[in-house]
């Protein structure tokens, strides 16, 4: 139904109570969202309830969805403030049990070492203050742009740029060991 | 102090290599770096060190199973639409079908009609005295060439003969607006 279809238009629809064009947005968005979630929040447990949350609150809200903005850029807004509002939830020990590293990926870390580098990646955006976590996620897994983070964040372009190169650094001086 | 905070002894900054690297943007003094062994170290390094992010950021998320089910159970409730339905009289009992199906259902019918790319359907409120008749206003996208007018007809014929046979209810009215056209498919 939605191959080729607008999301303004499934967005449209969606905000005329048809809920067979505000399903099409769920899937064509849920993956993004639930990334999001995972890497924010390393618990796929909870990633997948705060994506459920995220699409809830989207249905509840569409009636303030402004027509000019991107269906992506809203969700993103929406996903990482479930994940920031749960990781300011959590007791720090909880957020350190989280750190367990995710399975390996199927084709793209083979050997053990690679593996163990990909886990330490993980780890290390794990110990991120939730706000640099947020940008650096966005930037390096979504590829959104310095502008759609200033969207999504909410905050100013150098704030974006200072997290995300606090967040480069640290991931960087946590995963490897600079000679 | 953080090591990539430090200063190359050519004067360069690996805090603005690491953003070279990391945004993939062209070096902001190519005549100095192209011919400067602390810098092309120092990038051929960060590079190394980068390509594990990137490589997570490849790694495949793969969402959980029925998770737009469960999505759309919660949406589902929130909006009510299981409480309404349409009332099929029976001697001895009674069926209800809810509003949900017969939106897919008619979703469905219009959609794959001949020249309609997409359809979206909003039922109209329902009069408690008639539960099987329904008024229903359906959107459109529909493909370029035929005249648009014989394919909401067409819409309207298949929705008349059909949904009443698939789910019992009668379509009062049928208002149909296209929103947009399309290119045929190839």
């Amino acid at each position: 139904m939605s191959g080729q279809v607008d999301d303004a238009i499934l967005v449209e629809a969606a905000q005329d109570g048809d809920l067979a064009a505000f399903e099409a947005i769920v899937r064509r968005h849920q993956a993004a969202v639930y990334r999001v979630a995972v890497r924010m929040l390393d618990s796929r447990a909870d990633a997948q309830d705060v994506t459920q949350e995220t699409f809830v609150r989207a249905w509840r809200s569409l009636g303030s969805f402004r027509r000019h903005s991107a269906v992506s850029t809203w969700l993103y807004r929406i996903v990482t403030r479930r994940c920031l509002d749960l990781i300011a939830k959590r007791r720090p020990t909880e957020e350190l049990n989280r750190l367990e590293p995710q399975p390996a990926g199927r084709d793209l870390a083979e050997t053990a070492e690679q593996r163990e580098q990909l886990r330490a990646v993980t780890r290390a955006i794990g110990t991120l203050p939730a706000e640099q976590r947020a940008a650096l996620v966005l930037r390096e897994f979504e590829g959104l742009s310095y502008q759609e983070l200033v969207d999504v964040l909410d905050t100013s372009l150098p704030a974006i740029k200072g997290r995300i190169h606090r967040a480069r650094l640290a991931v960087l001086e946590q995963t490897v060991a600079w000679r | 102090m953080n090591a990539y905070d430090k200063q190359l002894p050519c004067g360069t900054e690996l805090a603005t290599l690491l953003e070279q690297v990391a945004d993939d943007q062209r070096a902001p003094n190519p005549a100095h770096q192209d011919n400067c062994p602390y810098c092309q170290t120092a990038l051929r390094r960060l590079r190394q060190d980068w390509v594990h992010v990137q490589s997570l950021a490849q790694e495949p998320v793969p969402i959980p199973e029925g998770l737009t089910a469960k999505i759309m159970a919660r949406v589902h409730t929130l909006a009510g639409h299981l409480a309404d339905s349409i009332l099929l009289g029976h001697p001895r009992g009674e069926t209800r079908i809810g509003h949900t199906v017969v939106s897919r259902v008619i979703q469905r019918l219009a959609a794959t009609t001949p020249d309609v790319a997409f359809a979206s359907v909003k039922l109209g409120p329902q009069d408690p005295q008639q539960p099987r008749r329904l008024s229903v206003t359906i959107r459109l996208i529909v493909t370029f060439g035929p005249a648009i007018e014989r394919i909401a007809d067409a819409v309207r014929n298949i929705l008349n003969r059909r949904v009443p046979t698939l789910t019992g209810a009668e379509l009062d009215r049928i208002d149909i607006t296209i929103n947009d056209i399309t290119e045929p498919p190839d």
